[in-house]
């Protein structure tokens, strides 16, 4: 792509203009009914003590509760991304295997998981399933049984761990979850690879796993990436979701917070900026591993 | 191929007999839920963010009436208190899936409710009230005024309010939210007459917007029995309750605290 030529040719237009007063004057009326329309007393001085507060007894900073939230969001999208990724990689591989039997399981699970709304999904995991599991592994009785110390330090991985079942109901859910489109992003990439490269790496001798290894996923990766990083900015939008079973993240925090203040618009606006900030910043770094991987 | 294949189902449906096995197993052996408590040494107790029955300070710790209750009966049963703060709506399922042990959220009691968990003696009682915005709603005075068919109240899904609006008035059109700041934004914006709620919050939202809503009736509509909520079957759990209620009540601390809480506003700065 000429990148330079596009530097040089920077023009602004009278269009370009016309458009940019337009944007401003939508933005201008639309924060100016926001103001005026609604019957609503602005309090935005409440807002940046949750963000960060200075703690008195202890006389350090901490973080608010708003941040805390983000936190937690930050370690349930980190967890579930690794996880879906294994999960969805592995189902992606099914998908396109010769054996019957494992594509009819990757097929059955995507079909499933596609075809059903991801809110409904989180209650019947949490109430149901994860239950289930939680008391079979006694996931329960292991964290009473945990001395505080490896409570603390494990916390800075998995959140306060009394609340760890809850945390690791969440976390499967949204794997299950995110893992069959990863499933459908790693099946579409492999089969976008053309049939002579299959042959080619045959003819060279290869066997299935070492054509897929060497051959086919390095040249898939690369038509996968842009659709794999919408994911996974998907996952950290999504995480948004198990709010629903008190699981203390972003959404959470705000929800509580507007209950007891009753700032609604402050503290909406300011989980979408904090949300926008995190997954903006994703997409930077992800446009940034594509440039690198680019091989030209 | 094909015996592998079948080993490999053997030994997933083996895995799946042998958990839920393990799991009729668990519950049976399982003691009274007070014997449990009490040889765990903390009490989980299940809520959500009410005000000022329940919510986060400043700090991030909670502070209200209800977690006051909670502290003291932990307290009492000399055991630490544990809170896990839950969606009023899915409330009683997860008590009944064991999230927690006890409901202490200012819940009141409903026949509906009790067929599916017991109750204790009441602890406290806590009435309905309507707030009503000026502009749209006139100034009615009555309960009766809001029964007509073309008003509209906003209440929050699964409280009491829901069903004392369904009852005492089932001509107006009822629209239901998740979140009770949801249902004041509703009205502030005047999409509604009204909003039912249990005190104080029709109080305290008169007062602050003064200009635009007021009080049609001068005292609550319901008296409501609020009480600690248990999985069913519990009875000596439920004894200790009942009996902790008793003595707490008759010591005045109840009645003590629920006046800080309901009926001042000291601790306002603790919140924002």
């Amino acid at each position: 792509m000429p990148s330079q030529s596009n530097r040089k040719n920077i023009r602004f237009s009278l269009l370009d203009g016309a458009i940019l007063v337009l944007l401003a004057g939508m933005t201008g009326y639309f924060f100016f009914k926001a103001a005026s329309g609604l019957n609503y007393h602005w309090k935005w001085e409440i807002i940046p003590q949750y963000l960060l507060r200075f703690d008195s007894n202890a006389g350090e900073w901490r973080l608010g509760l708003l941040s805390q939230g983000l936190v937690t969001t930050l370690r349930l999208s980190i967890w579930s991304t690794l996880l879906a990724m294994l999960v969805g990689v592995a189902m992606g591989l099914f998908r396109v295997s010769p054996s019957l039997f494992k594509r009819l399981i990757s097929s059955t699970y995507v079909g499933l998981i596609r075809n059903t709304p991801p809110l409904v999904l989180i209650f019947i995991f949490y109430f149901f399933i994860g239950d289930q599991i939680m008391t079979a592994l006694h996931i329960d009785d292991f964290v009473y049984s945990i001395s505080d110390k490896t409570k603390s330090s494990l916390a800075f991985f998995f959140g306060p761990m009394n609340r760890f079942p809850q945390f690791l109901s969440a976390v499967i859910t949204l794997t299950l979850f995110e893992a069959a489109y990863i499933a459908e992003i790693v099946r579409a990439g492999i089969e976008s690879i053309e049939n002579g490269q299959w042959e080619a790496s045959t003819a060279l001798g290869m066997r299935r796993s070492q054509s897929l290894r060497y051959i086919i996923l390095p040249q898939a990766l690369q038509r996968m990436l842009p659709a794999l990083a919408g994911q996974f900015i998907s996952i950290i939008k999504d995480s948004a979701i198990v709010s629903v079973i008190s699981i203390e993240e972003l959404t959470f925090q705000g929800q509580q917070l507007m209950t007891t203040t009753y700032r609604s618009f402050e503290v909406w606006t300011t989980v979408l900026v904090m949300y926008f900030i995190l997954t903006f910043l994703c997409s930077l770094a992800v446009r940034k591993l594509e440039l690198t991987l680019r091989r030209d | 191929m094909k015996t592998l294949r079948t080993a490999a189902l053997l030994v997933f449906f083996c895995l799946s007999a042998l958990i839920l096995g393990l799991n009729q197993t668990a519950t049976a052996a399982e003691k009274s839920q007070l014997e449990t408590i009490l040889k765990r040494g903390t009490i989980k107790v299940g809520f959500d963010t009410f005000k000022p029955w329940a919510m986060k300070d400043k700090n991030g710790e909670y502070i209200g009436f209800e977690i006051e209750v909670a502290r003291k009966l932990a307290k009492d049963m000399g055991v630490k208190v544990e809170f896990v703060p839950t969606k009023w709506s899915g409330i009683i399922p997860a008590l009944l899936t064991g999230k927690f042990d006890i409901i202490i959220g200012g819940m009141s009691i409903t026949p509906q409710r009790n067929l599916k968990v017991n109750f204790s003696i009441p602890y406290e009682f806590s009435g309905m009230n309507i707030v009503a915005s000026k502009s749209k709603a006139g100034d009615r005075t009555t309960l009766q005024d809001f029964n007509t068919p073309g008003t509209t109240i906003a209440v929050r899904l699964g409280t009491t309010a829901a069903e004392a609006a369904k009852n005492f008035l089932p001509k107006a059109k009822k629209l239901y939210f998740d979140e009770e700041s949801q249902t004041i934004q509703e009205l502030l914006n005047n999409r509604v007459h009204a909003l039912v709620a249990s005190n104080p919050l029709p109080f305290t939202l008169a007062q602050e917007y003064e200009g635009q809503l007021y009080l049609p009736l001068e005292n609550d509509f319901t008296k409501e029995p609020i009480s600690f909520a248990v999985r069913k079957g519990e009875h000596d759990f439920l004894n200790w309750l009942d009996n902790w209620v008793r003595v707490n009540m008759s010591k005045g601390w109840l009645q003590n605290r629920y006046d800080y809480w309901f009926f001042t506003s000291e601790w306002e700065n603790l919140i924002q």
